[in-house]
């Protein structure tokens, strides 16, 4: 079905594609934050975005210019990782 | 030939200054010495055991500081399991320092040159372009960094860089026994209020070190100006009255100065009183319920020092406990580190107001800190001069004088408290340590 043939409020310009981040979360809606996690390695700035439904966690790396939203699902499922997962993911990215 | 002449490099006249030193006599030119700084840096700081941080420095999992022995740069961590680790502060890739932050909290540190990121336990973990660049070449395993050995006493944590070295308990010999007047202020134990000062100052170690194994003697005429004013509840006409104790062959040594007529453990609230008489010995109540100030070093340069201090002229003092170290950097120059300890267990309002007592007198700009540091810059400065090179100081003050039979504690005891007893030993330990075969 083409973008904006769909029959809803938000004008087709503004509509987020399926996965894309919400670009900016000042506007996109009422947050916490941002707060700034830093050590002398890596900075992020994380705030909690509303989408049209529900709630995300931005974590936005602003060095690395990179950017994920998680959901309560996945921050469920992070709440319970060994430091090892951690560890596992920067084997295999560490992020050159 | 004299102990001090200076014709020829000091390694040969190690023997007499040896025995120089147990008669009474100390060498000037030891206090700012090229030879002796290298030889320091190669024969006691790489074997001593070397304080590295107190364990209230780095409470949560993720936590560091970075600190030295000798020259190198450590990381102190405490890991995502809560066990502290030291490492030497250096990626094994090319030499790039790890940490750059004096303190901070990390699970993983990541190298800022080609980005090596290694757990904050040690192991190497993340190597970038690892397949495409490696092959199969590299063995992660074998390129943690470098582990430095540690083992820690009521909170204050040891590092040495000598595999062979004896156990922390072994090397402190029975000192534990002074140290807990600094270290269980109440049932709580105590710990760091606030980051070190620090700061570099024209200085040697080593005169510092001296001061802080018992120098009574400087007291009332370096810091006339605290008596004068009120702040220190000592008089000149009492003021050499007191303890001096040692570990012979140890190095480490106390000075516990008294006052008579002082109610015990003046300047400390009632309830840590209380709570001191559960987390000390009998035997430890009995000497530091005497005690007005307790200052001692562990060899070779760790020093605390108790003692109450006014925060208005005339009013009664409050008890501050400061714990400095005195870190090398070359001969006649130091880094100086100074800690404010307090008790954990007490009131907020209390360790605020041993965090004003401290920085009234030991901080930085802190008035005895100035009256000291004033005193030992001008002692580094002539120790380097040409004439001083064949000098010698004496340090023959209680010399004959017999230990105490009846001494509740450990260690070599004399009375008075102003006399040379600690300071031989501490510069007999030490030339045993620069004379030593590697
Ligand atoms: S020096 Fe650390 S990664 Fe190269
Ligand atoms: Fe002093």
């Amino acid at each position: 079905m083409e973008p904006g043939a769909m029959p809803q409020e938000t004008p087709a310009s503004d509509r987020p594609e399926a996965g894309a981040l919400i670009t900016d979360p000042h506007v996109a809606g009422d947050q916490d934050g941002p707060i700034v996690i830093a050590n002398e390695f890596a900075d992020v700035i994380v705030s909690r975005v509303r989408t049209r439904n529900g709630m995300r966690l931005d974590i936005w790396s602003p060095r690395r210019g990179t950017r994920v939203q998680l959901d309560a699902v996945e921050l469920d499922c992070l709440s319970y990782q060994e430091p090892e997962t951690f560890t596992a993911m920067l084997e295999r990215t560490p992020g050159a | 030939m004299s102990a001090a002449d200076n014709s020829q490099g000091i390694t040969p006249m190690l023997a007499e200054i040896r025995e120089g030193i147990a008669q009474g006599r100390v060498p000037a030119r030891i206090f700012n010495d090229q030879e002796i700084f290298d030889l320091e840096r190669r024969k006691l700081f790489g074997k001593a055991w070397c304080f590295l941080a107190h364990e209230s420095e780095i409470p949560r999992p993720g936590d560091y500081v970075t600190r030295s022995i000798a020259d190198n740069s450590i990381i102190v961590a405490r890991d995502e399991h809560g066990n502290i680790c030291a490492h030497l502060n250096m990626c094994r890739h090319r030499g790039n320092m790890m940490c750059k932050s004096e303190m901070g909290n990390a699970s993983h540190f990541r190298c800022s040159y080609h980005g090596w990121v290694y757990k904050n336990s040690g192991e190497l973990v993340g190597v970038p372009y690892f397949k495409e660049g490696y092959d199969t070449r590299l063995d992660r395993k074998q390129w943690g960094l470098v582990e430095v050995r540690t083992e820690s006493y009521a909170g204050l944590v040891f590092g040495t860089l000598d595999p062979q070295a004896p156990s922390l308990d072994e090397y402190l010999g029975g000192f534990q026994f002074y140290l807990d007047i600094y270290l269980k202020q109440g049932l709580g134990g105590s710990e760091v209020h606030g980051p070190p000062d620090h700061w570099v100052a024209e200085t040697d170690w080593k005169i510092c070190a001296e001061n802080f194994s018992g120098d009574g003697y400087h007291t009332p005429v370096a810091h006339q100006f605290g008596f004068h004013l009120g702040y220190f509840p000592s008089s000149g006409a009492t003021h050499s009255e007191g303890w001096a104790v040692h570990i012979p062959g140890k190095g480490h040594s106390i000075g516990l100065g008294h006052t008579p007529g002082m109610p015990p453990f003046f300047g400390y609230p009632d309830d840590l009183v209380e709570q001191m008489h559960e987390s000390l010995s009998p035997q430890q109540l009995e000497v530091f319920s005497k005690t007005r100030t307790a200052v001692g070093s562990v060899f070779p340069n760790l020093s605390f020092l108790i003692q109450p201090f006014s925060l208005v002229p005339g009013e009664p003092g409050v008890r501050f406990c400061t714990m400095r170290l005195w870190h090398p950097l070359g001969p006649g120059r130091m880094e100086m580190w100074s800690w404010c300890l307090v008790p954990k267990g007490a009131s907020d309002e209390y360790k605020e107001e041993a965090y004003k007592a401290y920085t009234l007198a030991f901080g930085q700009a802190g008035t005895f800190e100035q009256d000291d540091f004033e005193n030992w810059t001008k002692v580094t400065r002539a120790a380097g001069g040409s004439l001083a090179q064949g000098l010698e100081f004496p340090y023959v003050m209680g010399l004959d004088r017999p230990p105490l039979e009846d001494w509740p504690g450990p260690g070599h005891a004399v009375s008075p408290y102003v006399t040379d007893t600690n300071f031989r030993n501490l510069w007999g330990t030490w030339a045993d340590y620069l004379a030593r075969e590697d």
